[in-house]
């Protein structure tokens, strides 16, 4: 079907017009190429600042940890106050159970777990401490071993890092039996332990004062020795920090340990407790899920909040946020400035053409069609800016977001080195947390894709659209005679 | 027995148009009427101010009247629409020269052809027959009207009008900006669209060569008309 002949010579007045005022046009083309390049600008380091912020939760944000918050433990007040932190022991609500821990672990959005428990072990008459130079002075049994429950000894991270290897027998694992130990090569020596051989340990438990100390003895098998790369010095160190005096056990085992294995249910740590258990999760924005699984798990999560590693998301894309969030505001500055711009630009011009709009409109022109020679005239100028904005954009928004980025990530930085450590909320003595030090995201990815200039087009129609329709529609209330004898 | 048993192609009854300006109300034409039929050229004379434009804008379709009719073939222009009145039926020489500049001579005539939808494929070749009847060379036809001279721009706007096949032509004061050569011509093609082809041609002058050659002239004074010879 031919289109229509009006229709027709709607598109040819509007390409006379656009070569017999080449100046105007050219003039639009620039101002339309102008806002469009920053507004695609914007759109590109927003997008690009998205990509890496999603990267950056894939890398860091996945890892969920839950511990306990002491304050909030205080706060609620389920802390027993006869055996508070005061008296150097905190109740039963302080403690985090295996079980309810493994429970969450069965989450669908949970891809792993682990869960440790920080704990010590006196030695006894027949497992001493590796002490290669005796402590000066006169003060035995101060020291003990440290005595970490693991549930699996390869995620731990002196084994991860190579630090630590296994050298006979077998690791600790989430199947491994309660009384199962691991000792470093040093110590077994020193005692002439082999694996299948029996260690007996006191509850590492300094009492509060005026309580008598835990003498429990516990018997564990070596069920595997490693060894630690990290040599003895030739000077006196405390046994508790001797890579030689760490054992790894199980969370239960480490939990006979800490004393409360009388608490529970078979009296050797059948279900014991936790520091601090993390949780890798399938997808970042799991986190609700992970929420609602761990209430209806019984988790107490005002006592025990689930958190992300914010810290080290917040430090990786802060910056980069920060840079979008700029090219984000100046997008929309552009875009509103832009629609003002032109339709001023585009009312004058139609007063410019007011005669020509009356001798259009005396011969019979529809007035939706002189609208629409207008609008495919911005339109085929919006057009052509549009594709040179597409060409030169990507270089622009490169150019002027890392630039940007350097200084927001060299703010950060300054920021960073005047904050210290965040506070362990499950230290009672308020230490401050360990985690690996990240660097911010430094570079910008710029790519341009079909989606950005769909974007960018359609941002930029709509300008074309709102500069013309707004101011157009007003002129053209008029009838053509006032349109050919005003304003002349 | 009516004084006028044929139906008229233009009918203005109790014509009025006032224009307000503030408090201040302003009648530039009072109530006129007046039949106009297919085949003859009329001739609107009277002093300036007397209302002339004014008339023939509403009877044109260029305005609305704040009172009174304007039919054309026995229907109400407001019923008809107004806009399809100017494009179909009506077409207008103005007294200042009103075309469009980014075009070329030929551009706006084919172009005002298309727009009021006169059928066919020899546009072009009919456009180019009518700017020669008026005197229009074909070097000058493809030159944006801008660079024509004042008197070749009022040809080029007859020769636009009289492209879009109409049945009333519209003209004021189209002689005015041409010599009398050319103005005589002018008259002539009017005088011959009127008899030969059976338009009606009305034509808003002072021009006294133009009213003698008319078959009736409309006087007006103050809004009002005042007579008809």
């Amino acid at each position: 079907m031919l289109p229509n002949v009006g229709v027709m010579n709607l598109f040819k007045r509007a390409w006379w017009r656009l070569t017999g005022h080449l100046g105007k046009t050219l003039m639009l083309i620039g101002l339309f190429f102008v806002i469009c390049t920053l507004v695609l600008s914007g759109f590109l380091i927003r997008s690009a600042a998205a990509r890496a912020a999603d990267d950056a939760k894939q890398r860091v944000g996945a890892v969920v940890t839950m511990q306990l918050d002491l304050n909030a433990l205080i706060s609620s007040g389920k802390e027993e106050a006869s055996s508070g932190p005061v008296a150097g022991r905190l109740g039963e609500n302080a403690d985090l159970h295996r079980s309810l821990v493994d429970e969450i672990c069965t989450s669908s959005v949970v891809a792993q777990c682990n869960y440790t428990t920080d704990s010590g072990a006196f030695p006894t008459r027949s497992t001493r401490l590796y002490q290669p130079v005796p402590p000066p002075g006169d003060a035995p049994g101060a020291d003990l071993f440290s005595a970490d429950g693991v549930r699996d000894l390869n995620a731990v991270g002196e084994f991860k890092a190579g630090d630590s290897a296994l050298i006979t027998g077998r690791g600790i694992t989430a199947d491994s039996a309660s009384d199962e130990i691991v000792v470093e090569e040093r110590l077994a020596k020193e005692n002439k332990l082999e694996v299948g051989d029996r260690v007996e340990l006191k509850v590492g438990q300094i009492p509060p004062p005026g309580e008598k100390p835990d003498e429990t003895e516990y018997t564990f098998e070596v069920v595997g020795i490693y060894r630690n790369n990290t040599a003895d010095t030739g000077t006196y160190v405390p046994a508790l920090t001797h890579p030689a005096n760490q054992l790894y056990l199980t969370p239960d085992g480490a939990s006979l340990l800490l004393g409360k294995g009388k608490g529970s249910k078979d009296g050797k740590g059948g279900d014991g407790v936790v520091n601090q258990a993390t949780f890798t999760l399938k997808d970042p924005a799991d986190l609700e899920r992970l929420r609602k699984d761990a209430t209806e798990a019984g988790a107490d999560l005002e006592i025990f909040p689930l958190s992300v590693n914010d810290k080290q998301y917040r430090t990786l894309v802060g910056p980069i946020n920060e840079t979008a969030g700029f090219a984000t505001v100046t997008a929309w500055l552009v875009a509103v400035a832009g629609t003002a711009i032109l339709a001023l630009l585009v009312a004058s011009s139609l007063r410019e053409r007011r005669k020509e709009l009356g001798i259009l409109l005396s011969l019979g022109e529809k007035k939706p069609r002189l609208l629409g020679q207008h609008l495919v005239e911005i339109t085929a100028c919006s057009v052509v800016a549009i594709g040179l904005a597409g060409a030169c954009g990507p270089l622009l928004s490169q150019a002027v977001g890392d630039r940007l980025l350097a200084g927001e990530v060299s703010s950060a930085q300054e920021e960073a080195a005047g904050r210290g450590p965040e506070r362990d909320p499950s230290d009672p003595l308020g230490g401050m947390k360990e985690e690996e030090d990240v660097d911010p995201i430094d570079s910008l990815a710029i790519r341009l894709g079909p989606a950005d200039i769909g974007k960018v087009g359609a941002t930029g129609l709509g300008i074309a659209a709102l500069a013309t329709l707004v101011p157009g529609s007003r002129i053209l209330r008029l009838n053509p005679r006032d349109l050919l004898t005003k304003g002349d | 027995m009516s004084e006028h048993p044929a139906e008229p192609l233009l009918e203005l009854s109790g014509l009025t148009r006032t224009y307000q300006s503030g408090s201040r109300r302003r009648v530039v034409l009072k109530d006129v009427s007046h039949r106009f039929e297919a085949g003859r050229m009329y001739a609107v004379v009277g002093p300036s101010g007397s209302g002339k434009t004014t008339l023939l804008s509403l009877a044109s379709g260029l305005d609305a009247p704040t009172g009174g009719t304007v039919r054309f073939r026995g229907r109400d222009m407001a019923e008809l629409g107004r806009g399809r009145y100017r494009n179909r039926h009506a077409a207008t020489v103005f007294q200042s020269l009103n075309l469009l500049t980014y075009m070329t001579a030929l551009q706006n005539v084919t172009s005002a052809m298309e727009i009021t939808g006169v059928k066919g494929p020899r546009r072009r070749r009919r456009a180019a027959e009518l700017l020669d009847l008026l005197g229009i060379e074909a070097a000058d036809r493809n030159r944006r009207t801008l660079r024509l001279s004042g008197g070749q721009q009022q040809r080029v706007a007859i020769a636009r009008a009289l492209a879009c096949e109409v049945d009333i032509l519209f003209a004021d004061e189209p002689t005015g900006a041409l010599d009398q050569v050319t103005a005589a011509g002018i008259i002539e093609v009017f005088r011959k669209l009127a008899h030969d082809d059976g338009k009606c041609v009305i034509v808003v002058t002072h021009s006294k060569e133009v009213a003698d050659a008319s078959d009736e002239v409309l006087h007006l004074r103050r809004g009002r008309l005042v007579s008809r010879t």
